[in-house]
């Protein structure tokens, strides 16, 4: 037999004193610390906790975190145990950890807790044993089993506190081996996601800016966005365009995306109509989606002047025409796409005259203001109102950062169309000061010479030089605090009836949620210059600089004829 | 010029404003201001030659208002020019401070 070969001649009491225990430990913890493979070490250590505890076998066991079944992982001993499963609350080492307390078997044979399967077959005779479970914060990460000592006698409590002792250390060990892991996992996830976001991003159209009448702008709320929109010149002069908003987040979603992106550019190609177009695609969609994900779609054509189009809805928010300080509303034409097949869809035709045609995807009515309300049609409606004066790619910028400002919890896409008009901004002052309170005065003495030669009648001139001011002093004091050096460029313009005050500065970028007007006439100092700034001007808006910082804030006012002396 | 003058007539203090008041110097107003009513149950800030004020400005004042009202001193706006009034109602402040047209007004608030 085994067994008779392997009992040492000599066998030293068990409770050995506490100097030696500590040895024992400081020399694991030493091992764990410097080890470069927790397998081996472990291994190693499990072979030293055998013959430190006099023990005739020894064994770790590990739990998966996910199926929550115990695993022999490592096994000193006659027995190979490794591989052996073993369920929470299954036999000693199962008990230990649905526990998480120790367990003493002082005789193996009587005691009903001994899972005796191991000893089957194999000659090895379980006498005695002892199992500690290896915890951590969040409970117990697997167990450390001895079996027999070597002496013959069972196993006493001295035995059980040392074995708990020697299980601290290695469960901190492997805890943070697994950390460790997590922590790479965590950094593969994020390349991959950053993979799949650029991807995403390379599929955008790239802006246009020659006279085209669409603007496109995405914003996504998370790391990978289920938006799109794409346009596209049919060989007839028109322009075909598709915004689109996939059910759900994440990689799954942004997979549908691209895929339901070229398959709706595939779809709109030939110039079908766009109920046909969103028929057409929902019979392929229907075809290849079974797992409950939808996608909602807007699909259409304008023509070049910006002033013809021809759309139809799938399951997407109501589109808006702003004419004329009015709004007009168009309905989905149909279901989104993906879930019945062979159904028609609606389509709407529209002349702009001059107007605008918004199309925001869900996410933007989803948009919540600082009390959790939803922002909903009515706010979209305001917001689109209060920038209806700025040109094309400014109000989709002005619009996405109020939305970002109103603290987005969904991807947001906007669409906007419009006749392509040369907005001339006629620029009436650059002027750039070094970004000190001292310079202030002179700022103000150039901006108000600047609106008393353009006529502005004295009061509105000394509200607008008011909130310039009150615009360079947050910059001045907030953006770059206390340590900044650097300028702030201030350049006036005018396009048609708007003023434009833009103010640039190298500071770092600032978050716009965090600039927070206070209600007017509250009694307190602080957080005033915002809310004269709100006051006097029509629409402001913050918005990152072309560098790699700085901040670019526009400041808009426009002046009606009386405003002009 | 810009600039702060005060002086003491009739146990009132009155701290004396002109030109542009911003951000380069409103420390300095606000430090004149606490600390003549540190030292004097009655304060009154002249403003009749200040012809820009900003917000800055007008937060050392309402710092004045608060310091009077928890001491239970009179604190008082003197001679208010055009160019502060517009500030102030633009602020929806000029009904909050105590507004009067001569210093002498300032010892009966």
């Amino acid at each position: 037999m085994k067994l008779a070969r392997r009992t040492p001649p000599i066998v030293a009491p068990a409770h050995a004193d506490a100097a030696r225990t500590l040895a024992f430990l400081a020399d694991l913890s030493q091992a764990f610390a410097v080890s470069l493979d927790l397998r081996k070490t472990l291994s190693e250590a499990v072979n030293r906790i055998a013959a430190f505890m006099q023990a005739e076998a020894a064994s770790l066991f590990l739990l998966d975190p996910v199926t929550r079944v115990l695993e022999c992982r490592i096994c000193v001993g006659p027995v190979d145990l490794t591989g052996v499963r073993l369920a929470i609350g299954q036999g000693v080492v199962g008990l230990a950890v649905a526990e998480n307390a120790t367990q003493v078997v002082a005789d193996a044979a009587s005691d009903p807790r001994v899972w005796r399967a191991g000893d089957e077959g194999s000659g090895f005779v379980t006498r005695s044993l002892l199992c500690a479970p290896l915890s951590t914060a969040v409970g117990p990460i697997g167990a450390l089993e001895v079996v027999n000592r070597r002496d013959g006698t069972a196993f006493s409590a001295e035995d059980a506190e040392m074995l708990r002792l020697i299980a601290a250390p290695t469960a901190l060990a492997i805890n943070n081996a697994r950390m460790a892991n997590d922590l790479l996992e965590q950094q593969r996830m994020k390349r991959e996601f950053d993979l799949a976001r650029r991807l995403q991003k390379s599929l955008l159209p790239k802006r246009r800016r020659d006279g085209f009448p669409i603007v496109g702008v995405n914003l996504p709320a998370h790391e990978i966005s289920g938006d799109f929109y794409d346009y596209f010149e049919l060989a007839d002069g028109r322009i075909g365009f598709v915004v689109g908003d996939i059910s759900g987040k994440g990689l799954d979603a942004a997979l549908l995306m691209v895929r339901a992106a070229s398959l709706l550019r595939w779809a709109g190609k030939d110039g079908v109509a766009p109920g046909a177009w969103l028929a057409r695609a929902n019979d392929e969609l229907c075809e290849t989606m079974h797992d409950g994900r939808f996608v909602c779609a807007l699909v259409g054509y304008c023509d070049r002047a910006g002033n013809k189009v021809q759309f139809a809805g799938a399951g997407f928010p109501p589109v808006l025409v702003y004419r004329r300080s009015a709004f007009d509303e168009y309905e989905s034409g149909g279901p989104p796409l993906g879930i019945m097949a062979g159904i028609p869809f609606d389509q709407h035709e529209v002349e702009l005259n001059g107007g605008a045609l918004y199309a925001f995807s869900d996410g933007a009515t989803d948009v919540r203001d600082a009390s959790g309300q939803r922002l909903g049609s009515e706010g979209v409606r305001a917001l689109i109102a209060r920038h209806a004066t700025a040109a094309p790619d400014t109000r989709v910028r002005a619009l996405l950062s109020d939305l970002k400002r109103l603290k987005l919890v969904d991807d947001t896409t906007l669409l906007l169309i419009e006749e392509p008009r040369a907005h001339d901004a006629q620029v009436l002052l650059e002027h750039h000061l070094p970004a000190r309170a001292e310079n202030l005065r002179d700022m103000r003495n150039a901006l108000r010479a600047t609106l008393d030669h353009l006529g502005i009648e004295p009061a509105l001139r000394d509200r607008l030089v008011l909130a310039v001011d009150e615009a360079c002093a947050n910059i001045i004091r907030h953006a770059y605090g206390a340590q900044g050096h650097g300028g702030i460029g201030l350049r006036l313009s005018r396009t048609d009836d708007v003023l434009s005050f833009e103010l640039t500065d190298d500071a770092p970028c600032v978050d716009p949620g965090a600039i927070r007007p206070k209600p007017l006439g509250e009694c307190r100092a602080g957080g005033l210059g915002v809310a004269l700034i709100d006051t006097v001007m029509d629409a402001w808006h913050v918005e990152p600089g072309t560098g790699r910082s700085g901040n670019r804030l526009v400041l808009r006012k426009r002046i009606e004829d009386k405003g002009f002396t | 010029m810009s600039g702060i003058e005060c002086e003491e007539r009739d146990g009132i203090v009155l701290i004396r404003l002109r030109g542009e008041v911003d951000l380069s110097w409103s420390q300095q107003v606000r430090h004149a201001v606490l600390e003549a009513l540190e030292k004097n149950p009655a304060v009154g800030v002249e403003l009749s030659e200040v012809s820009y004020i900003d917000s800055s400005g007008i937060a050392a004042l309402v710092e004045g208002f608060q310091s009077a009202r928890s001491r239970g001193s009179r604190f008082a706006l003197v001679a208010v020019s055009d160019a502060v009034r517009a500030v102030l109602e633009l602020a929806r402040l000029d009904r909050v401070f105590l507004i009067v047209a001569d210093p002498a007004a300032v010892a009966g608030v």
